[in-house]
Order: structure tokens, then sequence, then C-alpha cells
């Protein structure tokens, strides 16, 4: 694997096999094909169960891959140990749709959480938590709970606590499903910034507009198989969406 | 796993049983109750065992021998009976001296025997005899058995074959209190037992279920923490912290509890009023030898039974 693949997908298929002997096993992703280099920012495109979540589940090894091999970080995800997923974690920061943020904790507390959880000394999360805040435009919110803060707000803090880490990947799964259209375009900004500083991201949505709007590399994803593979707009996407 | 880490996931564990105190509270209940029932059903089992060795010291097995069983043959038993399998003490008594004891239990009336009294008085009708105790009483019948044959010997008769004798005549065995004992001791060890396994089995179903609400309740939590890349092991610590304190708060309330009834029920006994019960009160393991085993034993059972009632109730949070 060339040293600037953070993600490398080699024929990977993945079944989900029927919980009752009657139910049908289910090909969520067949054949597929891809690499992500270091430094890129690729949307992942498809409609709702085409894929895109089992494509996540992969590369978090929330899921193994049926067959083929899945590569992130330099790492084959086949053959690693249950123990060491955690450090594989670490290396990517994850952003989801619905924000995850812990409701009784403060915008600081929650991204100090991220960094207590793995074991980092109290004097460097101190050091850390306020700067990743900053990075997002928080600075002045970090006493906050969620639920004074606005949706794209929470999403800022679920994105610094992706960010505390400083991952060389960053995973955003519908960053902008929870947020006004204005806000959305502010976080896919916030994303770019990350991108321009040499961190990978990956965001899966089913939001064409936006995918077409940024211009960047767009996977596009459909009954499990990737359709189409370029820089957007162009007219395979509409067609599938 | 730093200080600062350690002292956080304490923390945690600490906050949530802050936080779902009526779950924490009716889970030491519970556990406290388990506890006691299990802690008095070791207690009396301790007690009647102790009772039971007690009374296995009155266990002494009579060999009364024939007069006419040849000297040569009685020498022979008293080298032979304190060597034999399964006896703890033998002691002759000669004939004389079943006399004095005679005289002994007779008390002010022992003048009746002086007419017997004396090495090789002729008049005496008393037995010799061998007073054994055993090792292990509950194989009596078996050593008794074996004793008595130890006491046959061989006469030729006129025709030129041999008759056998057994030197004992009569054997005092209380082989039926002996077994009465060994059962009953058996008997409470079982219950004992029985209690402990099935109120073990109850608490960590108990424990288990207040822990599994805390993790319902903080499945975001962790779900997050597994996704920032948190290790099992420090997802699982603050619930084995509230699981095992949960379990060592029960366990100092039964020692009170327990410990609190057993000191009671001491005293009591020793009041004059209660003399008539002194055979039990010698055999009561006094309160200060058993308060330690007691806050050690509940310790234990309660740190174990909240710690395994976590990790039951933990491992199907963890597959993220």
């Amino acid at each position: 694997m060339p040293t600037t693949d953070m993600i490398r997908f080699e024929n990977v298929k993945k079944v989900y096999t029927g919980i009752e002997s009657k139910s049908a096993d289910i090909v969520a992703l067949h054949n597929v094909n891809l690499s992500i280099q270091k430094g890129e920012f690729v949307f992942v495109l498809g409609h709702s169960g085409a894929g895109k979540s089992t494509f996540l589940k992969l590369i978090l090894r929330e899921e193994k891959a049926t067959e083929g091999r899945v590569f992130v970080n330099g790492r084959d995800l086949s053959k690693i140990r249950q123990r060491d997923i955690p450090y594989l974690r670490r290396g990517l920061g994850v952003v989801f749709q619905d924000f995850r943020l812990i409701p009784s904790m403060t915008a600081y507390e929650n991204v100090a959480f991220a960094m207590r959880v793995t074991n980092i000394p109290e004097r460097q999360i101190k050091r850390r938590v306020p700067y990743v805040l900053s990075l997002v435009g928080l600075s002045g919110k970090a006493h906050s709970l969620p639920q004074e803060l606005s949706g794209g707000e929470q999403q800022r803090i679920a994105l610094a606590r992706a960010l505390v880490h400083s991952p060389p990947i960053i995973i955003a799964d519908e960053p902008t499903g929870n947020i006004d259209p204005e806000l959305s375009v502010e976080i896919m900004e916030l994303l770019q910034a990350i991108n321009s500083l040499g961190t990978t991201i990956v965001v899966v949505t089913h939001e064409h507009d936006l995918a077409a709007r940024f211009k960047k590399r767009t996977i596009l994803i459909d009954h499990g198989e990737v359709v189409d593979d370029g820089v957007s707009p162009y007219g395979k996407e509409a067609a599938y969406l | 796993m730093r200080l600062s880490s350690f002292k956080y996931l304490v923390r945690q564990g600490w906050h949530s049983m802050v936080s779902n105190r009526l779950m924490t509270l009716a889970s030491i209940g519970v556990l406290v109750a388990c506890l006691m029932i299990t802690g008095v059903a070791v207690l009396l089992s301790v007690n009647v065992g102790s009772y039971v060795d007690y009374l296995e010291t009155f266990n002494e097995i009579e060999f009364f021998i024939d007069d006419s069983a040849p000297a040569d043959v009685v020498e022979n038993l008293k080298l032979q009976l304190p060597l034999a399998q399964n006896v703890a003490f033998c002691e002759y008594i000669s004939k004389a001296a079943a006399v004095e004891d005679m005289r002994g239990w007779l008390g002010e009336n022992g003048d009746v025997m002086n007419d017997y009294a004396g090495e090789g008085n002729e008049q005496n009708p008393l037995p010799a005899s061998f007073r054994i105790s055993l090792t292990d009483v509950s194989d009596m019948a078996n050593t008794v058995q074996r004793l008595q044959s130890m006491g046959a010997y061989a006469v030729p008769a006129q025709d030129g074959t041999a008759v056998t004798y057994n030197a004992f005549y009569r054997i005092n065995s209380p082989t039926e209190l002996s077994s009465t004992l060994v059962n009953l001791r058996r008997i409470v060890s079982y219950v004992g037992w029985g209690l402990v396994i099935v109120l073990g089995v109850v608490s960590v179903v108990v424990i288990s279920n207040t822990i599994r609400l805390t993790v319902f309740a903080r499945r975001k939590e962790i779900n997050i923490m597994k996704f920032v890349g948190a290790t099992n092991a420090f997802i699982r610590l603050p619930f084995f912290v509230e699981g095992m304190t949960v379990g060592a708060i029960s366990a100092l309330l039964a020692t009170g509890i327990v410990g609190g009834a057993y000191y009671g029920l001491e005293q009591a006994l020793l009041q004059p009023d209660a003399l008539w019960l002194s055979e039990f009160t010698r055999c009561m393991l006094p309160f200060f030898e058993i308060i330690g085993p007691l806050a050690g034993g509940f310790l234990l059972f309660g740190i174990s039974i909240g710690g395994i009632g976590c990790a039951s109730s933990i491992r199907k949070h963890l597959k993220v």
C-alpha cells in the first residue's frame, strides 16, 4: 500500500446474514475498489440504503468485510486484533449527523471527554481543548451545555471533539443533516479549512447539492456498488439521486 | 493507566451511583438481605459444627475384656490398640481401676466397693476394659468391627482343632449418636452452602440489573467513548467501581447488622437466666473470633458479586 493511501478498499464485499433462517442475506456492498489519498477531500454520495453507512462501518471497523480488504491509515482491517480497534479509532475523527454530544456536559467537557477516555493527562487536556474550541470558533461557548447551542454550534463542538486528537482522517457522516442550509455551508467551510491543513476529509452525505457546490472528488454509491468516482458536478450523479 | 484517569473513572462511577440513587439503594437493600441470610446460615453452620465437635469429645467406646482372656492376649492388645488406624486415644482400665472408678461414681456410698478393691482381688466382678476415642467419628462402625477382630485368639481343642474366642465380651459404642452427629453436620453444611450459592446467584442478578439500567442510561456515552477510541477496559471501569462499591457498602452494612446481632446473642446467653443453655454457650464461637472472617467474607462476597454482576451486564453494549 503506498504511503499516501489513507483509505483503500480492495474488492470489498459486505453481506449481512439474515437473522432468521428464512430471511435472505443482504448484500450491502459489492466489489468496491477505491482509494483515498492523504490530504484529499472526498464526498461519498448515495441515497438511503445505497451502502454509505456500511462503507463507514467498515472504515471504523464496526463491521468486518465479508470479502476483500480494507486499509485505513496503513492498517489492514481484516487482520487487526479486537483490542487494537480503539487505537485505530484514535486516528479517525468522526462527526455524526445527530452530533452525539453528552447533554449533561458543557462544550468544553464534551471535547475533553474524548481525551479523558483515551487516557491523556489532564495538563494536556487543559492546553488542547481551548485551542480546538477556538479553531471551530466556539471559545466563548466553552461553558455552555449542548441544549443551549444552535444545531450548527453543536456540530462544531462535535467537530472540535473529532479534531482534538489531531487525527489524519476526519469522517463526517451526514454532518449537515440536522442543521439549516446556511449553517451547512459554514460547517463545510470549516471542514475545508481543516482539510487545507493536510487532514484527509471524508464526508458521507445524500445531499448532492452540497457535493456539487464544493466541487470535490465524489464517490457515488448505488445498490452497494461504486457507480462513479470523479469531481462533482457531473451528469451521472443526478441520474441516481 | 494514569492516576488522573483512574481518579476520573472512579469519580464517574461514584457520580453514576448518586445519579441513580434509588436503584442503588434498592440494590444495596437486596444485597444486604442476601448477605445477612448467607451470613446467618454460615454462622449457624460453623456453630453447629463447633457443637458437634464438642459432642464428639464424649464419643468414647468401651471394649470390656473377658476375665478368661489370656494375659498375653491382653498385653498384646495394650500394645496394638493405641497404634490401630483411626484410634486417637486408648486407655487400659484394669479391674482394680474399674473398682476405683465405680467408687468415684458412687460418691459417699463408695465404701460398698471396699470388698472388691485391690489388684488380683478374686471377688471383683468388674471387667477390665479399653476406653478408646476415635479420630474420625464418622467411621465408627467400621473401626469398632476392626478393633473387635483384633481381640480374637485361638485355643487348641482336645480333638486337635482350634476354637476361636474373643477377648472382648462386650462393646459399648455410641454408633447411632455418632452417625446422627455426622449427618447433622453434613445437613447443616449442605444447607449453608446451598443458601450461599442460591443467594449468590440472586445477588448477581440484582446487581446485574442495576448496572444494566445504568449502562442503558449511559449507552450514548458508551457509544461515543467507543468511537473516540476508548478501550473496553476503560469503559468498564466506572461500572465496576459502581458494582463493587454497592457490594462493599452492602457488605459493611450486613457485617454491622449480623455482627451486632451475634454479639447481642452472645451477651444474652451469658446472662444468669440463660445458664441452662450453658452447653451451647460453651461451644459458641466468640464474637471477636467470628467478626473478622465475617467482615472479610462479606466484603469478598459483596465485591465479587458486584464485579460479576457488572461484567455480565455491560458486555452487550461494548460490541460497537
